[in-house]
């Protein structure tokens, strides 16, 4: 007898809409709290080096003399730890995620050097 | 009699989501004796605790089994607040059991639809994946993630979610609960799944008691023990929990059993949301584990009580961090099942257990 | 029912005679657990009644140590004696399902007892801390019979290169023009520091 009210459930669902995309043609738009990867808003960055500290994985090097932040994308974890960590919320998580490729990288970024902190 | 032989079972089968591995001692198509092999996964999490400090190993933590993930990184959060003597607000530890309790439906649902398909029938894995999928995608819309969650902190929660949002998942929980009703009717009347499960795989109340068996397998056995009528965290709060057994001991009994536990899931979810106190979702956890510290701390996963265990040393990393995982403890239950069924039997009755393996070895 | 869990001492022989008391009692196993301590190795064996998860501490075990398998009371204590017996090197007598070391595929032996670089580079941190603190402590309660003062300056010295979090909260409790004063001479010592270092290299 299960089957039959199975069966009356899986015809249904012939009326409905799709509950799959037809992946390479329509993709799912991201919910905008989604952990996607982290950027970080050079302006604001005071390279403290807080968040390659909290980071779990060390996907994140400061070098402060070359004003250099670095993230290696596919090394991190997005568990946001640097995001919640950060002073002057520079950082932040983007619900995108990286986008495939052939060899893992490391997204380089250039601080630029601030007035008051260049004393 | 014919003379036994032994037959390896795993660690690739098509109905072993995990590398488990069994020397089935066969005489005839009878299962005379097993010996369980694990070990294929083993990657030393444990160790790691000395690399990581106790805010991050919360990470590792989650790590250990992609279906538990919500469920290792409460327990540790638990234990390493009890050793710290964090107080958690209340918010928080309501917030952590909504999102258990959803990853215990997922969870549930995810085995539920393994199961189907061993039974050989596909169409019902379809369904429960279907649900499984909505479920998932509350995940990814109040947490970010859909599988490792990262949401759980010491001292509390990283992310709130909005009381409008609330509501909305009790929407689509209740959505869900009219359509799984449906398969839980088809798959418990359905007279292939009975001549299965029914009778299969047997384990009297006395044997439960004997292997300290947990979780809905041992429930099934009629063993009345769930880690949430402790009442920790926001389970106290609940104004009764009962927890579901059945005393059949059989490979039906534990389909029954995990089939309601996903109503009661939902109809706790539904209870705590509408009583969610306002206030703060974490407090600030300053200092380090004191040297010599010890806590212990048991938690309810989907697949039953997992044991934490944590030191301090005095600095930022912990000197050990244990986890005794529900797959473990019925490790014993599962040969004892074995012995004197089919062969063509044994393939259900690993999948009634559900055992996660690579919980097991860590 | 609620949960409670506590600690107690228990000699390594009396374990299995205590198995067998819990197992009439009515107790629940819950599971062993081994702690690699530089006294030794820990056990701690844990059961459950009513909501009572008691842990009991054996401590201070040579690596090489025979200990008796609880295994013929509770048999699934097996997955616990074996995986410790393969990462911590205790043996045990009697193990009803005994794997031989075989449980765990390990391409180290006993790899739980090796401490790591990070175990002792922290070890040591925490000692010249303690050692520092204790000093700081000495210095001020003497400065504190001579006279006030001068007691932050003291405590800004003996800072490290590296900005830790012990530094970070000392910063962080200090007014702000004073924190960035000392966060300067920080910096100009990590700088020379470094610059040394350069030369040697």
């Amino acid at each position: 007898m299960g089957s039959f009210r199975l069966g009356a459930m899986t015809l249904r669902s012939m009326f409905k809409k799709p509950e799959t995309l037809q992946y390479p043609k329509e993709t799912k738009a991201p919910y905008p709290g989604q952990k996607g990867h982290v950027v970080n808003d050079v302006d604001g960055c005071i390279l403290c080096g807080m968040c390659q500290r909290v980071c779990p994985c060390h996907c994140i090097t400061v070098e402060k003399k070359e004003r250099r932040w670095g993230i290696e994308p596919f090394m991190c974890i997005q568990c946001g730890s640097c995001v919640a960590s950060c002073p002057t919320s520079c950082l932040s998580m983007d619900p995108a995620p990286t986008s495939i490729s052939a060899e893992k990288f490391c997204r380089d970024l250039q601080v630029p050097e601030k007035e008051k902190q260049a004393s | 009699m014919g003379k036994s032989t032994v037959i390896p079972f795993g660690p690739q089968h098509p109905v072993l989501p995990e590398p488990l591995h069994l020397d089935l001692v066969v005489q005839d198509e009878t299962v005379i004796d097993c010996l369980p092999q694990i070990g294929f996964v083993h990657r030393g999490l444990e160790k790691l605790v000395e690399t990581r400090d106790y805010n991050q190993f919360i990470y590792v933590a989650e790590r250990i089994c992609g279906i538990c993930a919500m469920g290792h990184s409460l327990g540790y959060a638990e234990t390493v607040e009890s050793l710290m003597g964090v107080e958690v607000p209340k918010r928080a530890e309501y917030l952590r059991v909504i999102w258990h309790e959803l990853s215990r439906i997922h969870s549930h649902l995810l085995w539920l639809g393994l199961a189907a398909d061993a039974f050989g029938f596909e169409s019902m894995f379809m369904h429960c994946w279907r649900l499984r999928e909505r479920i998932l995608d509350i995940f990814e819309k109040t947490t970010g993630g859909r599988v490792i969650l990262s949401v759980v902190r010491v001292g509390g929660v990283n992310r709130d979610i909005e009381d409008s949002e609330l509501a909305a998942i009790c929407q689509v929980l209740d959505g869900i609960k009219s359509e799984y009703k449906e398969i839980m009717d088809t798959l418990l009347t359905d007279m292939s799944v009975k001549n299965r499960t029914v009778g299969v795989g047997h384990i009297s109340l006395e044997q439960a008691n004997d292997l300290s068996m947990v979780g809905p397998f041992g429930r099934a056995s009629g063993l009345g023990y769930d880690v949430r009528t402790f009442g920790k965290g926001a389970y106290g709060e609940l104004s009764e929990f009962q927890p579901i057994t059945d005393t059949q001991g059989d490979c039906y009994a534990r389909v029954k059993v995990r089939c309601e536990e996903v109503l009661q899931s939902i109809g706790i979810i539904e209870e705590l949301s509408a009583k969610i106190p306002a206030g703060d979702i974490s407090v600030k956890v300053k200092g380090n584990p004191e040297d010599g510290a010890r806590a212990s701390n048991v938690l309810e996963q989907p697949r039953g009580e997992c044991y934490y265990y944590a030191e301090g040393n005095g600095t930022k990393f912990l000197e050990r961090m244990r986890m005794r995982t529900p797959t473990s403890q019925n490790l014993a239950g599962m040969v004892s099942a074995l012995k004197g069924c089919d062969l063509a039997d044994v393939n259900m009755i690993i999948l009634t257990i559900d055992p996660c393996i690579s919980c097991t070895e860590r | 029912m609620g949960f409670s869990s506590d600690f107690k001492t228990i000699q390594a022989s009396d374990v299995h005679a205590d198995a067998v008391k819990r197992k009439e009692d009515g107790w629940r196993y819950v599971q062993i657990l081994a702690v690699n301590k530089e006294e030794g190795i820990n056990l701690v064996y844990s059961y459950m009644l009513d909501g009572l998860l008691e842990n009991l501490v054996i401590s201070g075990l040579a690596s090489d140590h025979h200990m008796d398998s609880i295994t013929d009371v509770f048999l699934e204590a097996f997955v616990c004696e074996n995986e410790i017996h393969d990462l911590f090197g205790i043996a045990f007598d009697g193990l009803k399902i005994d794997f031989l070391g075989n449980f765990y595929r390990l391409s180290t032996e006993v790899p739980m007892t090796i401490i790591s670089p990070e175990k002792l580079a922290e070890r040591e941190k925490q000692r010249k801390l303690a050692e520092k603190k204790a000093k700081a402590e000495a210095a001020k309660a003497a400065k504190a019979e001579a006279g006030e003062e001068a007691a932050d300056i003291s405590g800004a010295k003996p800072g490290e290169p590296l900005i830790d979090e012990e530094m970070e909260a000392k910063l962080a409790a200090m007014p702000p023009e004073k924190a960035a004063k000392v966060r300067a001479a920080m910096e100009a010592k990590a700088k020379k520091a470094k610059g040394a270092d350069g030369e040697v290299g």
